[in-house]
């Protein structure tokens, strides 16, 4: 951050040569930055410090709110829901780590040995993420079906069908499947940049040295790729973590709970139950406990380095 | 294609082995069953919409229709007011962009170029937004929103679209970017800090304006939970929205003409991202590289 304005320094003398020139100079530099810093306050950050403040009412469009204590977090506590939320949070996490995460770093790699049609590959592979959420939905509804395609598919193979909405078992996976077809293209992208800056060199020389493609894979590619793994599981575990639009839209938290998550949890007691005072709450405790898994995998890294 | 493929993992010489052709066969079948599953949802979309009720409905499912119904998209067009939820979507994409362009342009200008005092102060406050997850203030988001009254209207998408943190990072990043000469040179001849942020600044960001633009597009396009929150008359649904609760959430409704709907909404983002991939492919890779 060198300071390019000392050869200017005659110039700025000239313009603001006044007593009050310090604060003339950097007019324009604040009148800049005043837009977004209100925008900033009204909409992030007094949200945010209502959140602590609403957490201890009880919200009443009507009648104003009203103090309440703790009262949110002792219902949020005794609440039976909650903890199927989190164990469904949790398992959403896993599978979305099981099918969706390992896939994009795979076809990665598999896509940067592509000799013809690499970029078409690269499209098509995108191509889903473009597509709508509404749509998104509409479509796997139907791919799901009963009677839909991938039923087809399976009695085709002589496999007996099954019902993915409406099954508990099966919901949850649907879900993720789904996901995991539109978003793993965005992903892949960012996976393959890394993979096509790695010198080419490096392949050549532990190619003559006798690396097979397995070991040339297994201690160039993936090494050289490990910042971004973690860099990309991290942001994974956050996004999932606060998941609930699909759950929402395609099975409204069913069938029987299955897909309730803590986020659509939240979502339901502010707009279904309109306990804003709760959602409020669950939403505070959701900044702890994310906060405390940041805080944790930070320290975590600074033990990587030290050693 | 033209210019000769430079080695990756695999040399030549490896390909000419036995085993490593059999991977490498098995390796591009996996890819072709990939592209097929990307493409297979996308293309079933648009022939179902063509198809006709009962032929969408029939088990197992065929692929190409018998007979184009290509008056489905009348009747899709008429099935909801479309014009005027299109209307409305691109009245929060226009707005919303303005208020990027408008508010984090000047300030991410301010903080990259013009350094007042304080402006680390000020950097760090608009960043540490960024790590603070958006579903644990999303309630009360929305409280504050009805407390400052823009509840159904569209200013509650316009006004908050200039407290994005990210989009800030990558104007600031690109402005970084730009070599300080230029800015001393207007200086020097005398443009004052506005005119030198609309007569360089500006003209040079055009690629960073071009990315945010379809960043912001495909946002507003694509958010259909938040605008059916904060908008509660038909008339100001945005697209997303008007979809969710009229035809994704329809009980009766013909399936090929939910199809078609479906497929006129699917079109536009795709063509969108197919004139502009290059572009689109290389602002996601730098996205996460910088972010």
């Amino acid at each position: 951050m060198g300071e390019p304005e000392t050869a200017l320094q005659p110039v700025l003398q000239k313009r603001s040569g006044k007593p009050r020139g310090r604060f003339r100079k950097h007019l324009w530099g604040y009148l800049f930055l005043l837009p977004a810093v209100i925008i900033f306050i009204l909409f992030l950050w007094v949200p945010i410090a209502k959140g602590a403040l609403y957490s201890f009412y009880s919200i009443d469009f009507v009648n104003g709110n009203t103090f309440v204590g703790v009262d949110n977090y002792a219902r949020v506590f005794q609440d039976p829901d909650v903890w199927t939320a989190v164990k469904n949070t949790l398992y959403y996490m896993l599978l979305t780590v099981i099918i969706g995460f390992w896939v994009p770093i795979v076809a990665s790699i598999a896509i940067s040995e592509l000799r013809y049609f690499q970029g078409f590959a690269r499209i098509a592979a995108y191509l889903p993420f473009v597509v709508p959420g509404v749509v998104l939905y509409g479509m796997w509804r139907w791919m799901y079906d009963p009677v839909g395609p991938i039923n087809g598919l399976l009695i085709t193979f002589g496999a007996d069908p099954v019902s993915f909405i409406s099954d508990s078992r099966w919901s949850m996976i649907a879900i993720v499947f789904m996901e995991t077809w539109q978003q793993f293209g965005s992903a892949m992208l960012i996976y393959l940049a890394g993979v096509l800056s790695i010198p080419k060199d490096w392949y050549e020389a532990a190619e003559i040295d006798g690396a097979g493609v397995w070991n040339r894979i297994r201690y160039i590619t993936l090494p050289s790729m490990r910042t971004l793994i973690a860099l990309m599981f991290i942001l994974q575990v956050i996004s999932t973590s606060q998941a609930y639009q699909s759950q929402l839209a395609l099975l409204d938290g069913g069938p029987n709970n299955a897909t309730l998550t803590y986020a659509l949890l939240i979502v339901k007691y502010a707009f279904t139950r309109l306990d804003y005072g709760t959602a409020t709450a669950m939403g505070m405790l959701m900044f702890a406990v994310l906060s405390l898994v940041g805080i944790i995998q930070y320290k975590l890294n600074k033990g990587d380095d030290g050693a | 294609m033209s210019k000769p493929y430079e080695r990756g993992i695999l040399s030549d010489a490896d390909l000419q082995k036995p085993w490593n052709k059999v991977v490498y066969g098995f390796m591009v079948l996996c890819i072709v069953v990939m592209i097929v599953t990307m493409l297979y949802p996308i293309l079933m979309t648009a022939f179902n919409g063509l198809k006709t009720n009962q032929e969408v409905n029939t088990f197992p499912p065929r692929f190409l229709p018998q007979t184009w119904n290509w008056s489905n998209f009348k009747e899709g067009w008429a099935y909801i007011q479309l014009p005027m939820f299109l209307k409305n979507t691109l009245y929060v994409f226009v707005g919303n962009l303005v208020m990027t362009i408008f508010v984090l342009g000047l300030a991410s200008f301010s903080i990259s170029r013009l350094k007042v005092p304080f402006h680390r102060g000020i950097y760090f406050f608009i960043l540490m937004t960024l790590f603070i997850p958006a579903s644990s203030y999303m309630i009360p988001n929305f409280v504050n929103l009805k407390d400052l009254g823009l509840l159904n209207t569209f200013w509650a998408f316009w006004l908050p679209a200039g407290a994005n943190a990210y989009f800030f990072l990558l104007m600031k990043n690109f402005f970084d970017g730009i070599h300080p000469e230029i800015f001393e040179a207007a200086r020097i001849d005398g443009a004052s800090e506005m005119n030198s942020y609309i007569r360089i600044a500006v003209p040079l960001s055009i690629p960073i304006f071009a990315t945010l633009a379809i960043f912001i597009f495909s946002n507003a396009w694509n958010d259909w939970f938040w605008p059916s929150l904060v908008l509660h008359s038909e008339s100001k649904y945005t697209l997303a929205t008007a979809i969710y609760k009229y035809v994704i959430n329809a009980r009766s409704m013909d399936n090929n003409i939910k199809f078609t709907i479906l497929f006129m909404v699917m079109v536009p983002p795709i063509l969108v991202f197919l004139v502009f991939q290059r572009f689109i492919m290389r602002s996601v890779s730098l996205a996460a590289v910088k972010g």
